[in-house]
């Protein structure tokens, strides 16, 4: 009897193990593995990437998929930690045999997950993390971004900073960033831009707090010594709030400008501040959930909105974008299967995302896989239409993404280097 | 450099002093008592910033009523914690592993509750009525709100070591450290007493928590961030000496203030350069309790 019930549990199992394997061999399926950070301060954007590329995935699976094939994921916290990545990466690789590598928001855990693309020639999209070394100096043929890098960001800030001179004039500037391949490289590129664009300035401070450190009174009241006409400030997330906060108290936003052009003007700041946002500071992200006001950028926000009941951080249009631009690539070759030509389905691909403006596409530059994108540079001011945020950017200046990106020589210098 | 200058610097210095030594004295605290390292320390920071949060901006109560929610808070949350779990471990330092894993796992727990109760996002406190503004001292800028954090800081200091030095629970408390059984044989109950400890201490951490909380932002995670330094004040005063820890948040308060204004590129390996410079000279810490042999 016994012997029985122990022949038809295991017969149970088995049929349970088989039964979705059957069901997946059946079916034709896009396999993407993606690596997000659930935990911790960048586990927001870990939880909005994730939304996001399941939004774009019941889009398309809900149309039929792409030429038959649907789209399934697989979605792993990264920990945020290179070494736990790269050993989730190798495991989509050769358990789940996945087609495509997706996701992360720490540029740390980017570098490390691009190399794992490259020895294992699997295509990996990246939708979050902006260090320009992934597609200047580490570039691999198997990576591409689909968001803009702190180069471009730091171009447009640039730009502005020259127009700025105009009306008020200014000739100092400090910074302040994390201490980390993200902070240093927004640092470079700003002074690389400006020198590029012919604009003069001193530099008159330069700090480096830790990322996610708590207090930054220290450097606040040294910045106050210092007075600059312009502070640029290289923060992500919880950071850009402590900073802005304790900065507010010292009374510093009347005496300096405070610009902020790759991450300060995510929405988070603007959700978890409200009335405490001092208007007047000049922000941008690589995403707004108010500019441009296309039919595109407004169902992308709402949808997102509807299903998970709060709006967007800049991290979920990254992820959107990813997906399709997976989709319009399998849609071009004809299957998942034929990398070489994947990826030059991908290269040069035009594509009209959430964040494009009329009379922009974004596409892809062959130079780098980086994505080709605008930036629009903002002003604190009052807006309630995306509660909780009682402030939101306007006063918008738009700059378009030809101007934006390296010049070919200076990619070939870093790669040189 | 110029006297106002230093003021200002001095001042931002002990503001992030004070803070740390909330964190720093009731982690000492349970590891004086209960000779266990509790990682998880800094979430009960994090539960105390949740609660101030909860409290000002949820439910638009006034500030001084989310201070004592959060220490109240915080504080049965940590005696929940030390009788469910942190009691199976005391004594066993030698096994630092146990503890290490143990109160790992808390941390990694009490921040996956936070995220279901108050989700992922960033949150932001506004500080109380009347602590808004700088307080304009001649060419003196402070931020009142600073202010008020290091009086506050300064009472809770006194009080905790009035407590610990001039009533009978804080003399229990003392005595317990040095040896538990001798207390038990004398009829106090020494579980009741470690629970309470804990509690105390946790408080003291929830406290930190929501006086920071306007300050900083409030998000899961956040514990994690206040340990390290933490840890370093720890070690730094003495582990489980009450005036050490008070005496190693202000040196690294201040040697990272003073960092930041003379050499901003290096700051922030100079709080570590201090601990290693004490940990060779002093390896048991500024103010290590001095060994008590058993006979």
């Amino acid at each position: 009897m016994q012997k029985k019930i122990v022949t038809l549990l295991l017969l149970t199992i088995v049929a349970f193990v088989l039964a979705p394997m059957a069901a997946l061999s059946a079916d034709k399926v896009i396999k993407i593995g993606a690596m997000y950070p659930m935990t911790g301060r960048a586990g927001l954007y870990g939880k909005d990437s994730v939304a996001a590329a399941e939004m774009a995935i019941d889009e398309i699976n809900g149309k039929g998929g792409v030429n038959g094939y649907k789209i399934e994921a697989y979605f792993t916290d990264s920990k945020a930690k290179p070494a736990y990545a790269v050993r989730v990466a190798k495991r989509y690789i050769t358990d789940e045999e996945v087609d495509f590598l997706f996701g992360v928001v720490s540029s740390g855990v980017g570098l490390a997950v691009t190399e794992v693309s490259a020895q294992n020639k699997v295509i990996f999209v990246g939708t979050d993390h902006a260090s320009t070394r992934l597609t200047v100096d580490n570039f691999q043929p198997y990576y591409f971004r689909v968001s803009n890098n702190t180069f471009q960001s730091m171009a447009a800030g640039a730009l502005y900073l020259k127009e700025l001179k105009k009306t008020r004039p200014w000739s100092t500037i400090a910074f302040i960033g994390p201490d980390y391949a993200y902070g240093h490289s927004q640092w470079d590129e700003v002074k690389y831009n400006l020198d590029r664009y012919g604009v003069e300035y001193k530099v008159v401070g330069e700090y480096w707090p830790k990322i996610f450190a708590p207090d930054y009174t220290p450097f606040i009241t040294s910045l106050l010594k210092d007075k600059p006409d312009v502070l640029i400030s290289g923060f992500w997330g919880g950071d850009t709030v402590a900073f802005i906060k304790q900065a507010q108290a010292y009374g510093i936003f009347n005496k300096t400008l405070y610009f902020h052009p790759d991450a300060g003007g995510n929405y988070e700041l603007m959700s978890a501040m409200g009335d405490e946002l001092p208007s007047g500071l000049i922000l941008s992200a690589r995403h707004h959930n108010n500019w441009p006001a296309t039919e595109l950028n407004r169902n992308f926000v709402q949808e997102f909105k509807r299903r998970t009941g709060r709006y967007p951080t800049y991290a979920a249009e990254g992820a959107y974008a990813g997906i399709y631009v997976i989709a319009q690539a399998v849609e071009k070759v004809g299957n998942p299967d034929d990398t070489e030509a994947l990826i030059k389905a991908m290269e040069g691909m035009k594509i009209k995302l959430p964040e494009d403006p009329d009379g922009f596409t974004s596409y892809i530059r062959p130079e780098t896989h980086q994505i080709v994108q605008s930036q629009a540079i903002g002003t604190v001011v009052k807006n309630s239409d995306f509660p909780p945020a009682t402030r939101m950017l306007g006063d918008w200046k738009v700059y378009p993404g030809e101007d934006l990106i390296p010049p070919v020589e200076y990619i070939n210098n870093k790669r040189k280097q | 450099m110029d006297l106002p200058f230093f003021i200002t610097q001095f001042i931002s210095g002990l503001t992030m002093a004070t803070l740390l030594f909330l964190v720093a004295s009731g982690l000492t605290l349970i590891f004086g008592v209960g000779q266990v390292f509790n990682f998880a320390h800094g979430s009960f920071y994090m539960i105390g910033a949740y609660l101030g949060y909860q409290v000002v901006s949820v439910w638009g109560v006034n500030f001084w009523f989310g201070l004592l929610l959060a220490a109240l808070g915080a504080g049965i949350c940590g005696m929940l914690a030390e009788s469910l779990f942190l009691r199976r471990i005391y004594g066993r330092s030698s096994e630092g592993g146990f503890q290490i894993l143990l109160t790992y796992c808390l941390i990694l727990i009490i921040d996956d509750l936070v995220k279901l109760v108050w989700g992922a996002e960033y949150k932001s406190l506004p500080r109380p009525d009347g602590f808004v503004g700088p307080a304009i001292i001649g060419d003196l800028y402070i931020p009142s709100y600073n202010l008020l954090i290091i009086a506050i800081g300064l009472v809770l200091v006194v009080g905790a070591w009035w407590i610990l030095k001039y009533t009978r629970p804080g003399r229990i408390a003392r005595a317990s450290a040095v040896d538990r059984e001798m207390l038990g044989v004398l009829g106090v109950n020494v579980p009741l007493t470690m629970t309470m400890v804990f509690g105390i201490a946790t408080a003291l951490g929830g406290m930190a928590g929501a006086l920071a909380a306007p300050l900083r932002t409030v998000t899961p995670g956040a514990g994690i961030e206040v340990i390290i330094d933490s840890l370093i004040v720890v070690v730094l005063g003495g582990m489980g000496n009450f005036w050490g820890a008070w005496l190693g948040a202000l040196l690294i308060g201040e040697v990272n203030a003073f960092a930041v204004a003379f050499v901003p590129k290096w700051a922030s390996l100079f709080s570590f350069l201090v601990m290693v410079i004490v940990l060779i000279f002093k390896p048991e810490g500024l103010f290590a309790p001095r060994k008590i042999r058993k006979v």
